[in-house]
């Protein structure tokens, strides 16, 4: 398995900001690599410095070896499609694209070809100021494919799509690992990639969380938590729990949650003091949750919380 | 390198640029010619480029001629905008992103800008000639003057013209990669031949033949020497003078964008 994308030690500093900070992961050949973190966490200025467009403060970022700017042809090898990139308004679809294989020495029918891969063939004559947000993401994917490259670097390519675009695009995703191809997808929302990658590069303020495969994180996602207990039996269960004692904490008026405990073990513990139970529910993390955790235990901004405690679930007397 | 061009001349004419300028630089030698002809009955405008004497030995037609395109050759600040919008509406317009990915090397973009503008900026001189041909050769046969003695006169200036406006396009390529601002750049540019020139003639007299401008009408008289100025360097020193300020503002530009940051 060769490296497609290599990131060794990469830093950049925007006058005292470390936007990204020692960085280093691989993407390799064949198969979509996830690049997930929050928003402001340096994915697209990892992406621009990779791809020659933001200057590196330190470390390497290669391409097959290689620094972008060394490439030859590079947009030949690989298709970038880079948030907050922009059309001339009043230049049309296949202008633009015509102009980009002429600089780029691709040939000219690849225009038709990208226009009707990703849909835009019937307006391919209309000016690009005339385009939705949607219609714009597909021109910018057009244009990364133009080249046919074997390594596509993507840059939260789903904002914009509606759900047909965005299933259209897992597909397409998929598709280019499917025939060999590398695909680096930037996203602040596991769950829109969940589906399309094989590996995942989590970062946060800069630095590397988590290198693995999707699959080791799932198995580390899908371990238990703790128990889920409804009972009718609510006072006799929290006493003889916290005679053990055993950290529990109430999440609705007839149910608990044991932190920390396995189902075994509380099922004999049940079984012990005859208490009778209505569910009991192992909690295990999401993907989410991880992703969650691991994004957050660095120190990012807390969201703004009102005063109060959890809205409580509406029921029909409560509603005003 | 003829991809490169055809790539530019096609993001070039995919703007409105190109064409709102031809526009505008038409109606200004418009409006040039009918002010020649009002004011030629008494006494005429002064020299065309505003100084210096004017050299009554040449024939009665050449000298309207040559004050029909010294209108024209004003009109070379066009051409210099002209290369300013070239190169600073990928940065307004953020294409500059896509332009840098398919050419990394940012010399060469910069190169490829200043090509495509001095191909422009010829192309702008010899439609201005054209315009100014066309509209003086009318009005002036209608006032009893002769076309085709116009006309024959032709090959004497419409050389230093589009060598002109060719190196004012570069010139004004220079200045955008330098100052990637749009507004900032025509300012300045406007600033600077509006008003700054000006001033700056006007205090030393010295300083004009290496100015812009004293460049410019130097670099005009590319075929004639008739209109020979004392003070003013011959027409191919005064080409180099102009190659070498688009040069050297292209040189700074191509160091400044090679460290710039395209976030």
């Amino acid at each position: 398995m060769t490296s497609a994308i290599e990131v060794r030690g990469l830093s950049k500093r925007f006058g005292s900001v470390h936007a990204v900070d020692d960085l280093s992961f691989e993407v390799a050949q064949g198969r979509v690599t996830g690049f997930l973190g929050p928003n402001g966490s340096g994915k697209t200025t990892t992406l621009r410095m990779l791809l020659g467009l933001v200057s590196i403060t330190g470390g390497s970022a290669t391409i097959g070896g290689k620094r972008y700017r060394d490439l030859d042809h590079p947009i030949r090898h690989v298709g970038a499609a880079l948030e907050a990139t922009s059309f001339h308004p009043t230049r049309r679809a296949e202008d633009h694209l015509k102009s980009v294989a002429l600089a780029g020495g691709i040939p000219l029918r690849r225009v038709g070809e990208t226009l009707e891969l990703v849909g835009l063939a019937d307006v391919a004559r209309r000016r690009v100021g005339k385009f939705s947000l949607g219609m714009r993401q597909r021109l910018q994917l057009a244009t990364a494919l133009l080249g046919e490259p074997e390594i596509l670097i993507l840059d939260e390519p789903a904002n914009g799509l509606d759900p047909q675009g965005i299933q259209w695009l897992r597909s397409f995703i998929r598709h280019q690992a499917e025939v060999g191809h590398a695909v680096l997808v930037s996203s602040h929302l596991l769950a829109e990639v969940e589906e399309t990658v094989d590996d995942v590069v989590i970062i946060s303020e800069g630095r590397l969380v988590l290198q693995s495969t999707l699959a080791d994180m799932a198995a580390q996602a899908g371990t238990g938590t703790g128990m889920r207990i409804r009972t009718p039996e609510l006072d006799r269960l929290t006493r003889v729990l916290d005679a053990v004692p055993a950290g529990w904490r109430l999440t609705a008026p007839d149910t608990l949650v044991i932190d920390g405990a396995t189902p075994e073990w509380f099922g004999h513990f049940a079984a012990q003091h005859q208490i009778v139970l209505y569910e009991l529910v192992q909690e295990k993390s999401s993907l989410e949750d991880v992703f969650l955790q691991l994004t957050t235990g660095f120190a990012t901004p807390e969201l703004a919380m009102p005063d109060r405690g959890p809205t409580p679930f509406p029921t029909d007397a409560g509603t005003a | 390198m003829i991809a490169v061009l055809r790539a530019e001349w096609l993001k070039l004419r995919t703007t409105s640029i190109p064409w709102l300028l031809t526009a505008i630089a038409l109606v200004v030698t418009g409006l040039s010619i009918l002010l020649y002809f009002v004011n030629h009955g008494n006494g005429g405008p002064e020299h065309p480029g505003g100084f210096g004497p004017p050299t009554p030995d040449i024939p009665h037609t050449v000298q309207q001629l040559r004050d029909l395109l010294g209108a024209g050759v004003g009109i070379y600040v066009f051409s210099l905008l002209l290369g300013v919008l070239i190169i600073t509406v990928e940065f307004r317009h953020k294409t500059v992103t896509t332009s840098f990915l398919v050419t990394p090397h940012r010399t060469r973009f910069v190169l490829g800008k200043l090509l495509i503008a001095a191909l422009a900026g010829a192309a702008l001189a010899l439609i201005v000639l054209a315009g100014t041909l066309l509209g003086g050769g009318i009005t002036l046969s209608a006032r009893g003057g002769s076309f085709s003695a116009l006309a024959h006169q032709l090959g004497a200036v419409a050389p230093g013209m589009v060598l002109v406006y060719a190196l004012f396009a570069m010139l004004g390529v220079g200045v955008g990669s330098l100052l990637t601002n749009q507004v900032a750049a025509i300012v300045v540019c406007l600033g600077w031949f509006l008003i700054l020139e000006n001033i700056f003639g006007g205090i030393w007299h010295g300083t004009v033949k290496w100015l812009p401008s004293g460049a410019a009408l130097a670099a005009s008289n590319v075929s004639a020497g008739t209109r020979e100025q004392i003070f003013l360097f011959n027409w191919w020193q005064g080409s180099l003078l102009i190659l070498a300020y688009g040069l050297a503002f292209a040189t700074m530009g191509s160091l400044v964008l090679a460290r710039r940051d395209i976030t």
